[in-house]
């Protein structure tokens, strides 16, 4: 484990025998909520399963300067934010190079946490600004040739299926955005136990394991 | 007896008189003010530090309606937003609000379809109630680019019906009613075709990139 620059957590897995598999873990409790470790212990031992290198970063102890909707990182340094000096630049290139990104979040007020948000709002440099129709409905061009799969775990204090809903529909729209190949989310209570949350962990997230475990799920 | 006061607070990080969403959030606010109404305008990335955001969140409690005028960012509230009302949420529990207080959303987005907003619209439902508000309902609108960060008046025609939207949303609340869906009908109908807006969205871009001498390094790809 080696602790970054800018301070986040980078987990580098060193028994890895698939370094070819990269995943972004994006942690986006809030200061002072700890109900996301157990949480995130499982997913990292689900994902060393597959055998695929890991890089996290808890958000909360990245500083992160906030989008400034300028659109300068499409026509005034194509690709890159104009902002230097945080971890802007850094989050975007990881995600762009990894084949799986996971966000962990808890779920606020059915979205994700201003934690995760942070960082989402930084990452529009990686489409262009052109126009494309999907199903008739219009997004962004891609940029790259290809982007991650995309997993996102959400965590609520209580049952409560219309944040549900609404944070699948959230993920499912950044997903055609990000224009991703595999998307799998998963909906959990704080508080659920161990056991039960690696079930339900492995059970929801199956496509996007296989999809970085190089398997047929 | 004391006028009814609303609060506007801007989600967009643009600089003031600038963005689409004060667009927005102004011209609902000038009507809201025929009506009677006193008016007060936060701008989300100028209420950072702590006094400012006690200002607000004063200020909004003291409102009879609180009007969250925002772009979409990634599909959902922009994180200045985002995080302004995990805050705002954390204030009025810990400091119950005994004003009875209504909230409304404007959701603007650069596509052209009103329903890449739904999700956030949504998100400011869950907040509304959760933060104690009276959710008064949200209005989605496509194609926000298209305003240019001018008052809704000076575009003239071409927000016609986004005027007529929030004439009926301004109506709906002056009279303490949710806003009616023949509000978001009417913002639902394009100011510009759909093809012609993204035509002339992607010669824009171009333009832009041309006068900034970025033209043959649009489609770069620096991160891959």
């Amino acid at each position: 484990m080696e602790t970054h620059a800018h301070g986040p957590q980078v987990i580098v897995d060193p028994t890895t025998l698939n370094p070819a598999k990269r995943t972004l873990l994006l942690n986006g409790a809030l200061a002072g909520d700890e109900t996301l470790e157990p949480v995130e212990e499982a997913l990292l031992a689900l994902l060393r399963e597959e055998r695929t290198e890991i890089r996290g970063y808890a958000m909360r102890d990245v500083p992160l300067a906030h989008c400034q909707g300028c659109f300068e990182c499409w026509t005034t340094t194509p690709g890159l934010c104009k902002t230097e000096g945080d971890a802007g630049r850094e989050i975007a290139a990881a995600l762009i190079k990894s084949d799986l990104v996971v966000i962990l979040t808890p779920i606020t007020f059915g979205g994700y946490s201003s934690e995760i948000k942070k960082a989402m709002d930084r990452i529009i440099c990686l489409v262009l600004p052109f126009f494309r129709r999907v199903d008739g409905e219009v997004h962004h061009s891609q940029r790259y040739p290809s982007y991650p799969a995309l997993a996102a775990v959400g965590v609520l204090p209580a049952p409560d299926e219309e944040q549900a809903r609404i944070f699948r529909s959230l993920v499912g729209r950044n997903a055609l955005n990000m224009d991703c190949p595999v998307t799998a989310v998963c909906v959990m209570e704080a508080g659920t136990p161990p056991p039960i949350l690696r079930d339900s962990l492995a059970a929801d997230l199956e496509p996007v394991l296989a999809h970085v475990g190089g398997r047929v799920a | 007896m004391s006028a009814l006061r609303v609060v506007l607070l801007v989600g967009s990080a643009r600089p003031p008189g600038t963005g689409n969403s004060e667009a927005l959030g102004s011209y609902l606010l000038a009507r809201l003010a025929e009506g009677g109404m006193g008016t007060e305008v936060f701008h989300v990335h100028r209420c950072q530090r702590p006094e400012k955001e006690r200002a607000l969140f004063e200020a909004v409690g003291g409102a009879d309606v609180f009007v969250l005028s925002t772009p979409l960012y990634v599909d959902a509230l922009p994180y200045l937003v985002t995080r302004c009302c995990e805050r705002m949420a954390a204030h009025r529990a810990a400091e119950p609000q005994e004003h009875r207080s209504r909230m409304v959303a404007l959701v603007n987005c650069g596509f052209p379809e009103l329903e890449h907003t739904l999700t956030a619209l949504d998100i400011c439902g869950v907040f509304a109630r959760q933060a104690g508000f009276v959710w008064a309902g949200g209005l989605g609108l496509g194609g926000g680019e298209a305003i240019g960060g001018k008052p809704l008046e000076e575009v003239g025609g071409m927000t016609r019906h986004v005027r007529g939207g929030l004439d009926l949303a301004a109506e709906a609340l002056l009279a303490d009613r949710v806003i009616p869906e023949e509000a978001q009908a009417q913002l639902a109908r394009p100011m510009i075709p759909s093809r012609l807006y993204t035509t002339l969205g992607d010669i824009g871009w171009l333009r832009t990139a041309r006068k900034k001498g970025t033209l043959r390094r649009l489609w770069d790809r620096p991160l891959g």
